[in-house]
């Protein structure tokens, strides 16, 4: 029904286990939301949220989960974003439409770094405003990592190696990037990036 | 001799400084009372001095505010309402403006109990990452088992291989949970507005349902008892007595709690009429569970899109009409009486089957069969230090938890984490909401508010 109405909109359609998911081009995601909002009655929005692939590209997947209360009726939007190289990538905002995603756009922006074009308050919303990266993207460890944040004062907040725990990245080359990052040099000023 | 100069030094300081501050509040007490137009003490001319001295100070503080049109000046107040503070339940933190009493405009601050559980469930198997998810929402964990144990399985695609058996008890779990954690929302709330026995009453029948928690799982609270592929026992011997005895008993302490708060007029003059959220608003920003409900949208998972065999029971959706703190309050007493219909229908009506499917790539094999089976023992060695690998693609399925929609996202890659796990929790869409209920209100009403939301900040952070 979208790809009839939108069909320089959609680049496909897919179902998985019951499951109806429509992939749509970032530049069309505030027409077609409004369109599913006025027409086909999708006035709650579940969630916003995102997925990293890091080798991909376009490299994020942003994900809308909606819900139809007087249809009884389930949808996911998906929009692909990030280029390569493209440090904070944008996506329009849909907290016009629905005014819930404020909120939810806040989080992705917070734990991935991809910014919502129009959104009225883009701060921080779970990590402390002064944090300088963004915890859920694939390239960010989960230990092994001399957090260089200015929240830490610049500091290690340990003062032993930590190691390498288990790793959330899983391409080959992850393990090395990780060990690399988690080696800490005689000569290295805490709190700075080694080169 | 000079040790005991030293030591009295302070305290006659202290003594003056004790003085002066009587005697300031004193005068602060009068001039109050003057300010009210108490006849007595205006020929004082003391009294008057301190009046024009006050007069002038607010003035000038006047003067530093920002004037409005009318010729009134506002004199705003910025505060903070926790992050530590006994009615935010739990660590939120409000950044309150006031003027005066009212609340002109409240930001909620969060993130002070993020820990990273959706980054954490990255770098787990299925089988760990179920542990992670009594944590997110630490006040019904078994909830959060089941939304999870939902849409894995149909990730794995396994969601026909579960019996009748597992649904139920799967059921009947999930709405022992739901009352258990209405009422601590009850105890809590009510606490909040000042009623104390109840909060004692309530944590008393809450401790009859951790009992049969502890009896299942043998733990109170983090139970992680309901597992991708069914259950993590067989329920054991005097589990149904365990629960009979409570369903025997809850009814008629049900009522004792309606008969202390319902028609109680204290709580209908601080829960009526307050922190109001319309119907367009509460879809809008998303809010769901008894916030919806008491905001008068019909509106439950359970009934639209029914999971682990709802659609086998009998039972009602409480709908308030005001969406008030009352009427929130309503919907969760009635559905405390709708989720314990639930209860007894389970009891009556469970089938005999095996508490797990019969899948040695997802579930274990019986132990009996370890020490005969080669096929098993290796079956076995791989679920726990391997786990499975669903196929590629992703699953979210909804559930109507104690605090309302809850949903676990899963995108699998094909490997045995989770590649991304992203929780959809009610409290957090549930908290957004709380700036349109608050603003405009009272200040000692933001405290109902809150309680009214039943928010887990582990739930809003993850």
């Amino acid at each position: 029904m979208v790809r009839a109405k939108f069909p320089q909109a959609v680049i496909e359609t897919v179902q998985f286990r019951g499951e109806q998911t429509i992939v749509l081009l970032p530049e069309h995601l505030v027409a077609v939301c409004t369109h599913l909002k006025k027409q086909l009655e999708y006035t709650f929005l579940s969630s916003v949220t995102a997925v990293d692939w890091l080798e991909r590209v376009p490299r994020y997947d942003v994900v809308y989960h909606l819900l139809s209360i007087p249809r009884l009726s389930e949808l996911r939007l998906k929009v692909r974003v990030g280029n390569r190289g493209e440090e904070h990538p944008s996506v329009p905002t849909v907290s016009g439409v629905w005014p819930g995603a404020n909120w939810y756009e806040r989080e992705v922006y917070d734990l991935f770094g991809i910014t919502f074009a129009g959104h009225p308050d883009l701060r921080r919303i779970l990590m402390p405003i002064d944090w300088t990266t963004h915890p859920l993207r694939k390239d960010y460890p989960l230990t092994g990592f001399d957090l260089p944040e200015p929240h830490w004062g610049g500091q290690v907040p340990y003062d032993i190696d930590p190691g390498v725990g288990s790793q959330t990245l899983r391409t080959p080359g992850g393990r090395e990037l990780n060990e690399s990052r988690s080696k800490i040099s005689q000569t290295q000023e805490p709190g700075t990036l080694s080169c | 001799m000079r040790a005991a100069v030293k030591s009295a030094r302070p305290r006659n300081q202290e003594h003056c400084h004790a003085e002066r501050s009587e005697a300031s509040r004193c005068l602060v007490s009068q001039t109050l009372r003057f300010a009210q137009g108490d006849k007595r003490i205006q020929g004082d001319k003391q009294i008057r001095n301190d009046m024009k001295q006050q007069e002038i100070e607010t003035q000038y503080t006047i003067e530093n505010s920002q004037p409005i049109e009318d010729g009134q000046r506002i004199d705003t107040m910025t505060i903070n309402m926790g992050p530590q503070h006994p009615s935010t339940h739990g660590v939120l933190r409000l950044i309150l403006t006031i003027d005066g009493e009212t609340v002109v405009k409240a930001v909620p601050d969060i993130g002070f109990l993020h820990t990273g559980i959706e980054k954490t469930a990255e770098a787990k198997t299925y089988h760990q990452a179920l542990v992670l998810t009594d944590r997110t929402e630490y006040l019904s964990p078994l909830c959060n088992n089941l939304a999870y144990s939902l849409s894995v399985e149909r990730l794995l695609g396994v969601e026909d291989e579960i019996n009748d058996k597992i649904r139920f008890a799967r059921v009947l779990l999930v709405e022992l949970q739901r009352i258990a954690s209405h009422l601590v929302f009850l105890a809590s709330s009510a606490l909040d507005l000042g009623a104390q026995s109840i909060f004692l009453y309530c944590f008393r029948e809450r401790e009859m349902i951790l009992d049969v928690f502890e009896l299942v799982s043998g733990v109170r609270m983090m139970t992680s008892y309901i597992c991708p592929g069914g259950l993590q026992a067989e329920l054991p011997p005097g589990f149904d007595a365990k629960v009979r005895e409570f369903t025997r008993i809850f009814p008629e302490r049900l009522q004792e709690y309606h008969d202390i708060l319902t028609n109680n007029q204290l709580w209908i003059e601080r829960t009526k009429g307050i922190a109001t959220l319309s119907a367009q608003d509460a879809i809008a920003y998303g809010a769901s569970g008894p916030v919806l409900r008491g905001s008068g949208v019909v509106w439950d998972i359970r009934k639209a899109f029914p999971y682990s065999g709802y659609e086998h029971f009998d039972f009602a959706i409480p709908v308030g009409s005001n969406g008030d703190v009352y009427d929130r309050y309503l919907v969760r007493m009635l559905e405390m009486e709708q989720s314990l219909n639930i209860v007894n229908q389970a009891l009556e009506g469970m089938p005999t089957g095996n508490y797990r499917i019969n899948n040695p790539k997802i579930v274990p094999p019986p132990k009996w069969q370890l020490t005969g089976s080669m096929e098993s023992l290796i079956h076995h060695f791989k679920l726990y230090t391997e786990g499975y690998h669903p196929p590629r693609g992703e699953a979210f399925v909804r559930t109507e938890a104690s605090k309302g929609e809850l949903g676990y996202y899963i995108v699998s890659d094909g490997s045995n984490k989770p590649y991304r796990m992203h929780i959809r929790g009610a409290s957090f869409a549930n908290l957004e909401v709380l700036p349109l209920m608050i603003e405009g209100g009272f200040l000692a009403d933001v405290v109902a508010a809150i309680g009214s939301i039943d928010i887990v900040l582990g739930e809003v952070d993850r």
